[in-house]
Parts: C-alpha cells; sequence; structure tokens
C-alpha cells in the first residue's frame, strides 16, 4: 500500500477484505438484485451515500457514464487501486452498467462541507478560466456521461486524486493528468476547497 | 438469499455501515417524444436541396446551401429598414446548456436542436412547438468541448439527426418518430457527433469527433432510406507519413526535428490507428463535378508530436472525394505534424474566385484557425491565396514545452468551427474571430484505451485580455475589406443577406445586423444568454425572417441560455 494511505485507511483496507469475501459469493447468484449487490459498497461508500471516510469518494448521483467507466477501468487496471480492483475485477460489462445506472438515480449527499471564501473561489475561478474546467465538467461543475459531477464531492478525495493525477498513480486519465500538471498546486487547492464546497 | 450473503450481511450490519434494505425508484421515464401538432410538411425533394441557394423562403441546409455560402437572397429586410426589426417570437427549449443550432426551415416548420441531441419541430410563424425529440442518450458519451448539437437536415419525409452518443437517426418530419437508427462509431473509444448531417441523392454524410481521444477519423456516407452504410473514407490513410514538410502552408517554419521523427518511425511505426483526424462540420458539395470538400480536424494526442513521427496524413487539412464512392480525389496540408491543436474545422465554401492568374476559376474557401482564410483551387485542391491574418499572430512556431511557450493565436483560433458567410457580388467572405492569448504546454503518456489523450494543455493566460473581431476579407486579393472589433472573443457563426446585411452574435447576448459592404452596425438586440450560434432566415407569409439560438457556449464559457429568436419587420 502506498505511504500517503492515512491511518484510517486501515480500517477501509479490512473492509476490502470483508467485502471481497462477501462479493464473491453474491456473484454466483445470478437473480442477484441490485441493490443487493450494491449493499457491499455502502461498507465504504456509505448506507446513505455520504461515504465511510474522507478520501473515499461519493458515487451516489454520480454520472452513470462515469461510474462505469470507472468500474471498468479499475477492473482492467488502468486505474490502480488495492481496494476497488479485486471488487470491481468479478464485475461483468452489463453488471457494471446496471450497477453504474442505479447508483447515479441515487440522491447526490449533502456532506456539509463549508462554502469557500471569497478569495477563494475568485482564485478557482481564474483557475478555472486558464485551463476550462467547466468545458468538459459542464456549467456547476455537474458533469455529464462519462464526465464527472465535481460539485460537493468529498475534499479529502479530491485532494487525493487530483494528486493521484499529478503523480501518475491515477494513470487512467492522462488527459486530467496533463490538466493537472498544468495548474498551480495553489490553483488546485483553491479549486478542491472552492468543489467542495458546492 | 443465501446463507453467505446473510453472513455477509450480517457482519457488515454489526459494523454499522450497512444500508437498510433500499428499493430502486420506479421510474417514470419521461416520453422520449412529445407531440402537440403535427408538422404539416411536404417531403423535401432533392431538386429542392440543389436548388437552396435559390429559395427565399426556406432554408434546407445547415450553411445555407450545398456550396455553404451562408448568402441568404432575401432582401426583404435591408439596411434602410433593418433598424425596425423587432421579435416575432422566442421560443424556450427544454435544455438549458450550449447551443449551437442552425435552424433548418421548410414550408413554415422550423427543426432546432439543442445540446444532448433534442429536436424541435416548430411553427416558423409562431414559435409554436409541434413536436420534441428527446434522445434517450447511451450510458457512455465522451466528447470535447460541449454536449453540442449542430442541426438536422431533410430530406424527403425524413429529418436526420447525429447525436452525442454517435448514433445516427433518421426521425418522421411530420411527428418526430424515429425511423430508422444506426450507429455510426463506438463512444467507448471517444467518438461521439456534434455536426449535422449533409442529405445529398439518397445518402447521409456525417462526419466524426474525437480528435481528442485517439480515434481514427473517417467521413461515413449511409443509404438515406435504410440508414445501411454506403462508404467510409478513413482520415487518416495507412499511410500517414506524407513528404516531411517542413513549413506550413503559408510558407512558415514549424521547427519539426525530422530526424527524430524518422528515429521514432523505425521504432513504433505507422501512427495511423490512433491519429485523430475528426471532421467537425460539413462538406461542402460541388453539384456539377459531383465532389464533395471538406477540412479535417487535428491529430491525436493534440500537443505530443514525439509519439506520431510523419506529416500525419490528412490531419489540418482540407479533403475532396468523390461522392459516390468516397474515393480521395485531392488534398491540401495545412499544417503537417500540428503540435498546438491549430486545426481545420469550420466548414469549407464553394465560390467562384481569381486564380493565380486573374481568370476566375471554381474555387474552395476555408477559415482556419491560424487567422488566415485560405483560397484555393478546386481542381486540385492547390492553394491559390491566403488572406492577410484576422487575429495577431505571435512567435509562430513556437514549439510547446513543458513550462508552456506562448503564441499567438491561441488554440481555438483564429476561427473556430463556426462557419463562414460570403457575399459573392461583393466577393467578400465574412468570418468571427478570437483572440485568446495561450501557452502551449506539452506532457507525454502513451495511448489511454479512448480516455482524453491532449498530450499536454492550453491554458489562456490570466491577465492577458481576450477579444474578438468580425472580419470582411475579399477572397479574390486576400486583403481585409473591414473588420469590426468584439469585446469578447467569438465563436457561432455569421449569415450574410441580399439586403447588405451580415448578422452574427456575441458571447455577452448581442446580436446584431451589420452594413456587409463596410461593417457599420445597423441594428442590434440584446439577447440575455450568449449567442453563439449561426443564424438562418427564411420567409413565411411573405414575410423575411431572421432566426438564431441563444444558449451560450460551453467551450468558451458564455452564458448559458435555451432560447430560439425569431425576428421579423411590422
Ligand atoms: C472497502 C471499501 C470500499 C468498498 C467496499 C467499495 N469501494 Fe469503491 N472506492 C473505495 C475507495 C477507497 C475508492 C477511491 C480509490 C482511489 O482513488 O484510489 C473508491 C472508488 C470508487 C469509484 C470511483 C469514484 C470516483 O469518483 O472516481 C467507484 C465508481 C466505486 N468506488 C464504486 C464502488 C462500487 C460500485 C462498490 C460496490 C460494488 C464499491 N465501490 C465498494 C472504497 C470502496
Ligand atoms: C478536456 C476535458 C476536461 C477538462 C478541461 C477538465 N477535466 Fe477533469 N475530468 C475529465 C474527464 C473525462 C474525467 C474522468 C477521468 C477518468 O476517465 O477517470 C475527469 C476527472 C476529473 C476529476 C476526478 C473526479 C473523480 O471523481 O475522481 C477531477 C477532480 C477533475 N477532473 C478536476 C478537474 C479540474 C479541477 C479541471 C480544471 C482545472 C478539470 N478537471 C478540467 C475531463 C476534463
Amino acid at each position: 500500500m502506498r505511504g500517503k494511505f492515512s491511518f484510517g485507511v486501515c480500517g477501509i483496507a479490512a473492509l476490502a477484505a470483508l467485502s471481497i469475501a462477501c462479493i464473491t459469493p453474491l456473484r454466483a447468484q445470478s437473480a442477484q438484485s441490485i441493490e443487493q449487490k450494491t449493499q457491499v459498497c455502502a461498507a465504504c461508500h456509505g448506507a446513505d451515500g455520504k461515504p465511510a471516510d474522507k478520501t473515499i469518494p461519493v458515487i451516489w448521483g454520480q454520472q452513470a457514464g462515469y461510474l462505469y467507466i470507472q468500474l471498468r477501468d479499475f477492473k482492467r487496471g488502468d486505474r490502480k487501486s488495492d481496494i476497488m480492483q479485486p471488487i470491481a475485477s468479478s464485475m461483468e460489462r452489463d453488471e457494471m452498467q446496471a450497477i453504474a445506472e442505479y447508483l447515479a438515480q441515487k440522491p447526490w449527499p449533502d456532506l456539509g462541507q463549508p462554502r469557500a471564501s471569497k478569495d477563494v473561489a475568485d482564485r478557482a475561478s481564474n483557475a478555472n478560466r486558464s485551463i476550462g474546467c467547466t468545458g468538459c465538467h459542464l456549467d456547476q461543475f455537474q458533469g455529464d456521461g462519462t464526465i464527472p459531477r465535481l460539485a460537493g464531492q468529498s475534499r479529502e478525495y479530491l485532494t487525493k486524486t487530483i494528486a493521484d493525477f499529478r503523480s501518475r498513480a491515477r494513470g487512467n486519465n492522462p488527459g486530467m493528468t496533463d490538466l493537472m500538471l498544468a495548474t498551480a498546486p495553489d490553483d488546485l487547492a483553491a479549486l478542491e476547497e472552492y468543489l467542495s464546497g458546492l | 438469499m443465501n446463507k453467505f450473503s446473510i453472513a455477509c450481511a450480517a457482519l457488515l450490519g454489526a459494523t454499522g455501515l450497512l444500508a437498510g434494505p433500499s428499493f430502486a425508484q420506479q421510474e417514470v421515464k419521461q416520453e422520449a417524444k412529445s407531440t402537440s401538432g403535427q408538422a404539416k410538411v411536404s417531403p423535401v425533394t432533392q431538386a429542392q436541396l440543389n436548388a437552396a441557394d435559390k429559395s427565399t423562403t426556406n432554408f434546407l441546409l445547415t450553411n445555407g446551401n450545398y456550396a455553404q455560402t451562408r448568402f441568404y437572397p432575401a432582401k426583404q429586410i435591408d439596411r434602410d429598414n433593418v433598424k425596425n426589426l423587432h421579435v416575432a417570437w422566442i421560443f424556450q427549449t427544454d435544455v438549458k446548456e450550449s447551443l449551437e443550432t442552425s435552424p433548418i426551415v421548410v414550408d413554415g416548420v422550423m427543426y432546432v436542436t439543442t445540446s444532448f441531441s433534442h429536436v424541435y419541430a416548430l411553427d416558423a410563424k409562431t414559435g409554436v412547438q409541434l413536436w420534441h425529440y428527446n434522445h434517450k442518450m447511451g450510458l457512455v458519451t465522451t466528447y470535447c468541448c460541449g454536449p453540442n448539437n449542430r442541426g438536422v437536415q431533410v430530406l424527403g419525409d425524413l429529418v436526420y439527426l447525429a447525436t452525442l452518443d454517435a448514433k445516427l437517426v433518421a426521425l418522421n418530419a411530420k411527428t418526430g418518430d424515429v425511423v430508422w437508427k444506426t450507429d455510426i462509431a463506438d463512444p467507448e473509444l471517444g467518438y461521439s457527433e456534434t455536426m449535422a448531417p449533409t442529405v445529398i441523392k439518397d445518402k447521409v454524410l456525417i462526419g466524426t469527433n474525437g480528435g481528442e481521444y485517439g480515434i481514427r477519423g473517417f467521413v461515413k456516407a449511409y443509404d438515406a432510406k435504410t440508414g445501411k452504410l454506403i462508404w467510409t473514407f478513413n482520415t487518416i490513410p495507412e499511410n500517414s507519413v506524407g513528404v516531411w514538410a517542413t513549413k506550413d502552408a503559408t510558407g512558415r517554419d514549424m521547427h519539426r526535428n525530422i530526424q527524430a521523427e524518422k528515429d521514432q518511425l523505425a521504432k513504433t511505426g505507422d501512427p495511423y490507428q490512433k491519429l485523430g483526424g475528426g471532421v467537425w462540420q460539413n462538406p461542402a458539395i460541388d453539384l456539377a463535378t459531383n465532389r464533395i470538400y471538406f477540412v479535417v480536424g487535428n491529430p491525436s494526442p493534440d500537443l505530443d508530436g514525439s509519439v506520431r513521427p510523419g506529416d500525419n496524413l490528412y490531419t489540418n487539412s482540407l479533403v475532396s472525394l468523390d461522392l459516390d464512392t468516397g474515393k480521395y480525389v485531392c488534398h491540401l496540408q495545412y499544417i503537417a505534424h500540428d503540435v498546438w491543436d491549430l486545426d481545420a474545422v469550420s466548414p469549407t465554401v464553394l465560390v467562384d474566385v481569381k486564380g493565380k492568374d486573374g481568370k476566375t476559376i471554381p474555387g474552395v474557401l476555408h477559415a482556419g484557425k491560424t487567422g488566415h482564410i485560405y483560397v484555393h483551387d478546386r481542381k486540385d485542391c492547390s492553394l491559390i491565396r491566403f488572406s492577410e491574418a484576422m487575429v495577431p499572430q505571435e512567435n509562430m512556431w513556437v514549439l510547446p514545452t513543458k513550462e508552456g511557450a506562448r503564441m499567438l493565436p491561441g488554440a481555438n483560433g483564429g476561427v473556430e468551427w463556426s462557419p463562414i458567410a460570403t457575399d459573392p457580388g461583393q466577393g467578400l467572405a465574412y468570418a468571427i474571430n478570437l483572440h485568446q492569448p495561450m501557452t502551449y504546454q506539452v506532457e507525454n503518456s502513451p495511448y489511454p484505451n479512448g480516455k482524453l489523450w491532449l498530450g499536454g494543455a492550453f491554458k489562456a493566460i490570466p491577465g492577458e485580455a481576450q477579444a474578438g473581431n468580425i472580419t470582411a476579407v475579399d477572397y479574390n486579393t486576400g486583403k481585409i475589406k473591414w473588420q469590426v472589433k468584439t469585446p469578447e472573443p467569438m465563436i457561432g457563426g455569421i449569415l450574410a443577406t441580399a439586403g447588405g446585411l451580415v448578422f452574427t452574435g456575441e458571447g455577452n447576448g448581442k446580436f446584431a445586423a451589420y452594413n456587409s459592404s463596410n461593417g457599420k452596425e445597423l441594428w442590434n438586440f440584446r439577447a440575455g444568454a450568449g449567442v453563439n450560434a449561426p443564424p438562418s432566415s427564411y420567409m413565411v407569409g411573405g414575410k423575411q425572417y431572421i432566426v438564431v439560438g441563444a444558449g451560450g457556449n460551453t467551450q468558451v464559457d458564455f452564458h448559458r441560455g435555451n432560447n430560439i429568436i425569431a425576428f421579423s419587420l411590422n
């Protein structure tokens, strides 16, 4: 496991082991409903959509196309994660798509993160103007299709995944890596704070 | 539930993290289509389409006619009375996102589209909705630069639409019902559609987006009645290497390291399979010779040339094909081995032009992202001349660096996808321009399985002012005839009319009419949302209308709206 994983993540790893143990037999049942299949996700991503740990992303209400592509990438190994890769590895395409559609219809949870101050918001919108984040993530950072919603995502997760894009530890979208490398760290910090408070 | 999962549920439940039983909400699917009336249109014939340039009642093709002149022959609205232009009606679509549609008008029925590939049929006189087609989008869409759609075309009693999830759809022109549907390409590999199809002689012609995702671009022709594929022209030939051009079409050195490219070629071979080459906009069609002319977009990845040795044919080129077979006729490459995304997107226009020897010959125009209007000989695609630069050019062609190198124009151009208009009587072409100072930055990464593959980034430089122009160019001399400065970069389109006018809009919501001979502003209107779509014109009940979408723009982030606004005189 990478050094940057914090203490809290050990708990997640334990949960992961547990989930994987559960998910395999669950798969064996073909008549398994989507609700049942996604129960295991709740352990980490939250029973009410609020993740159990701040470094875990919100997936309720996320764009379906994006959720599917991430599961596909975890399975292919294009996106590395000691936790998610084993979970996705047993899923077939149809199943990933059904889960993605199901989760996308859930309401996006309010994590109660504070709104960014005016200074931070201004800095974030200048950075957005320079790179054109909303050119892809769309107005209000709501995303669409295979482009994720960023508004209201967990700040700690945003920080982690942006750092992972920059270090190529997250290597499943070199285009996003390039854009993150082209953005100054201070601007990224402002964006993380701003986006989480939307 | 079997024993195993009960055990698991209990275990997880014990941690206090398990969800209570949750049930999927019974989804109430919005009807894919709602009809409030019928569109009473008679079938559009090929003869009508061929003569679209002469019609003062209909607006049948995205760019007015097969030559794509965007010159509308009606002159009821003219330089004297345009000041009296007022709103006839405003239709509000259900989609408040980037609006790039070119309204099509047939027998008093208007067809418009919105972002996410919706289609509306409207009464062109009143703005009353006749039907609405709400495309059920596939799970996966992969697109660059906004969920745009630029319109439809009608032939017979079918309306043709290409969708964001890369499908071609034929709708019943009267009711909006789907008649047939076919997959153009796989969105999971980076393909999407935003352009309007061009329909001719029972063929539907369509290009593709995807140059930011390592696709292999194409133009395809489908049978208009059945949706069966007739031919495919790959915009990237299997031998994409070319002639190792060191200069662009205007003669400027592009600073290529040819030896490094040759070494790379020896190592990794021809990169044709993932080389991009999207076709964003409609081909122009020469009815006399049965040839089509279109431009091909950037190579993939946009900014990193190290992984794609050679000229990267036919990216950044004008290409001509035989309409019946899709066979190559000629090409001219503007920028070989582009590493700035200063590609070719704005649709081609066929007009007669003065050749090198001063004799009038059939020509082709294209407004490049470089900021030049290129004038070609239609026979062999060769370049006759290029216009004065319409926007500031600085530091061309400095290579992108790790830190970012400043160069003008910025990566949106020059001229973006926005169609130009022409007034062949005056020998003028009208283009709308962007001025966005940017830095070009390069990064290296291998092909990412259909994911965003930019090979770096272009960044608008904070603190450097952006602006736009409306520019009239004399295409027989290449000289700028007049230019109007605008406070923001311009994206959308422009229309010229026989009334001696040009109409175009700005991102700040201004929509205005100008004297087409000298650029004097004669009328303007504030739409509230960005007017970033090409205007059309038509006549119903003896009255000429001008119509335009005001919905802002995703790419340049102009204020969004959802209005289709029609104007007429009293
Ligand atoms: C043991 C904890 C755990 C379980 C169980 C779990 N996840 Fe995850 N999930 C994570 C973590 C941690 C990440 C972030 C991975 C990273 O970025 O390194 C993640 C990331 C994701 C992502 C990517 C989201 C984004 O915004 O990029 C998706 C999609 C996802 N999980 C879906 C699921 C689904 C579906 C299930 C159930 C079938 C599930 N997860 C079960 C911990 C878990
Ligand atoms: C050219 C399009 C484009 C632009 C511009 C862009 N993004 Fe992205 N972004 C994407 C795509 C596509 C993804 C999905 C990545 C994947 O496939 O895993 C993504 C993913 C992300 C993620 C990961 C979200 C998650 O849930 O894991 C973050 C964070 C993000 N982008 C932030 C930004 C910021 C901040 C900017 C501007 C500085 C930006 N993006 C600009 C296309 C873009």
